[in-house]
């Protein structure tokens, strides 16, 4: 392995972690938010550092200091199965972590002709990786709710091995479906797929050559991460707090935060499966480099306008009404925040200017390329997320019966459907 | 009777209902709605930014604090009778009865304490006391203390709340 690889793998590793970690508390942030927005309240936007309150992100790291510094309370009527009751919920946690590590956040970079993976774990086989990996997580679920001798633990547990048996199967036909049409299990050529066109015009992305699919595939997702309408297992109005009722302090938040990092690997699956990935729609890394001119001059246009939008929509919302006696720094936060956010973009301005008329190094252009790859990944990433986070807060929940229902009656014989229409014409197109 | 029976259809049977994804999109659309009129204008979602901001809305009807009214010549209206502390439902009244040298009454209270911890702002109190001697209406919703003996106010503290609306002198016997 040359040096390049290795620094690439150590960086790619790094930047798979952080996404995957630091995306909690931004996550929580954004529930909590969109939560407020959707019901026309604000949500927390108090807590500061100095009067930085960054539109209220700060309270995620309070949460995580209360959650760190609480009692560590141990139930005593557990008598055996205790470490695998501690266990619990970090497989949950752990199994959605390493689901993450297989997407691509970038194109591969070709340096001196080693073709390197920018995502955390180099392997070619990820969309496997992630169907063995995540279905390990509700283990962690049904040990919590099996040896937490309670019952709604209990009922928490049977309603979660209920739901795997009904959206397992789609979410693996589904795939499947993918799987025969993309012709690889490989999530980075997945992405190449759908960087070209389709019928001339639409970007093939997942969505629009298998739209039954992908709705499977989505709802089996929204089920496998317990994310509301399927979050039966929890089923606060029922079953108290369902598997979680007997966890606390950390043990609590490793499930909690368990919930995020899956909601976030469900987001980067669906995005890199059936929305094109790090792509921009209609172009491909290949259409990027050949044209690199145009590409960092587009850039150079299009960067500003946006930090535009952004500083005047902070202007506006940064502030509180008049009849508030204190603004409690918000002002100078803005001030602050928008000459961070001029440096920045005249930064990447400066770096654009030399490389598209200074320099025609090939490799800065690849890793320039590659950081707006990463870029547009983590966009579409929260794009999700948010959506994830709004169908929350409009849909009621199913009864776990009736998530069974649909897993077995509905998509199930759809899915396979599908995947006979997708094989007669893979292989009709193919002959 | 048989014209006032308004039959309700029974929705959920059509296919457009059975798909569910209609209905969903139909939701989020609403919610999408508030979240991007919200986000565009954060400062029209009509909350409180308390305490910066205090609440406009109290109305002299609004049962707030106690308080302990005044005679016209400054002295207390109470005339120790005990019936707050009979009517009160989560016995927080503590009254003890003195005799009154003033040439008003034949009784006054010595002490007069209310738990306010142990208070349900019911307002029995009010409704009960002949003299119009204590009152609801000084607009205070927020009471703050460092210990639990803050809570417990005594009749100073109880005679020096002011009214809110106005009426600051016990309008009984006057």
């Amino acid at each position: 392995m040359s040096t390049s690889a290795i620094v690439i793998a150590i960086i790619s590793f790094a930047l798979g972690a952080l996404l995957a970690l630091l995306t909690i508390p931004v996550l929580v942030w954004l529930e909590r938010r969109v939560a407020g927005l959707v019901q026309d309240r604000l949500g927390p936007n108090r807590t500061n550092i100095g009067g930085f309150r960054l539109g209220g992100v700060v309270q995620s790291f309070a949460d995580v200091v209360k959650l760190l510094l609480k009692e560590e309370y141990y139930p005593s009527h557990i008598k055996s199965g205790k470490w695998l009751f501690m266990l619990a919920p970090i497989i949950t946690f752990a199994a959605a972590l390493l689901a993450f590590m297989a997407i691509p956040f970038a194109d591969s970079m070709i340096i001196d002709g080693e073709s390197l993976r920018i995502s955390a774990l180099p392997i070619d086989f990820g969309v496997f990786w992630y169907m063995a990996i995540s279905a390990i997580g509700v283990l962690g679920v049904i040990f919590g709710g099996w040896l937490s001798h309670n019952k709604y633990s209990l009922l928490g547990a049977a309603r979660a091995s209920s739901m795997v048996v009904s959206y397992e199967l789609p979410l693996g036909l589904s795939i499947l479906a993918f799987i025969i049409t993309y012709d690889t299990v490989d999530f980075n050529a997945m992405v190449a797929w759908q960087s070209g066109t389709f019928f001339g015009f639409l970007p093939s992305w997942g969505i629009l050559v298998q739209p039954l699919a992908a709705i499977i595939l989505i709802v089996s997702l929204f089920a496998e991460t317990n994310r509301n309408p399927f979050t039966v297992a929890e089923g606060e109005s029922e079953i108290v707090a369902g598997f979680m009722t007997e966890y606390t302090a950390m043990k609590f938040a490793m499930y909690f935060m368990g919930e995020y990092v899956a909601m976030n690997t469900a987001s980067a699956v669906i995005i890199t499966m059936i929305f094109g990935g790090y792509q921009i729609p209609w172009v491909s890394t290949e259409m990027l480099l050949e044209n690199f001119s145009t590409f960092a001059v587009s850039l150079m246009v299009v960067v500003p306008i946006i930090v535009t939008i952004l500083i005047r929509w902070m202007r506006k919302n940064n502030t509180v009404r008049p009849t508030v006696s204190t603004d409690g720094g918000r002002d100078f936060e803005t001030k602050v925040l928008t000459i961070v956010m001029i440096g920045m973009t005249l930064l990447v301005e400066a770096i654009l200017i030399y490389l598209a008329f200074l320099t025609d190094s090939a490799l800065a252009n690849n890793i320039a390329i590659t950081l707006f790859q990463i870029v547009v990944f983590v966009v579409k990433l929260m794009m999700f997320n948010i959506f994830f986070i709004l169908i929350r807060w409009t849909v009621p929940r199913f009864r776990y019966d009736q998530v069974q229902k649909l897993g077995w009656y509905y998509l199930l014989p759809l899915a396979l459907l599908n995947i006979f229409i997708t094989a007669i014409v893979v292989v009709g197109v193919n002959l | 009777m048989s014209q006032n029976i308004k039959v309700i259809p029974r929705h959920g049977s059509s296919f457009k209902d059975k798909l569910y994804l209609p209905a969903i999109y139909d939701g989020v659309k609403v919610t999408f709605k508030h979240l991007f009129k919200n986000l565009n204008d954060s400062n029209a979602v009509d909350t409180l930014e308390y305490p910066e901001e205090q609440p406009t809305d109290i109305t002299s009807r609004y049962r707030g604090l106690h308080r302990l009214t005044h005679r016209p010549d400054a002295s207390i209206a109470c005339v120790a009778c005990f019936m707050c502390a009979t009517a009160c439902p989560a016995d927080c009244i503590f009254i003890e009865a003195t005799a009154r040298k003033d040439g008003h009454d034949e009784k006054m209270p010595k002490t007069f304490f209310i738990d306010t911890l142990e208070c349900v702002f019911c307002g029995y109190c009010v409704e009960a006391c002949p003299c119009d001697a204590i009152r609801m209406d000084t607009g205070i919703f927020s009471l703050t203390g460092n210990n639990r003996e803050d809570f417990v106010l005594g009749k100073e503290q109880l005679l020096a709340n002011k009214g809110a609306f106005g009426e600051e002198i016990c309008s009984a016997r006057n």
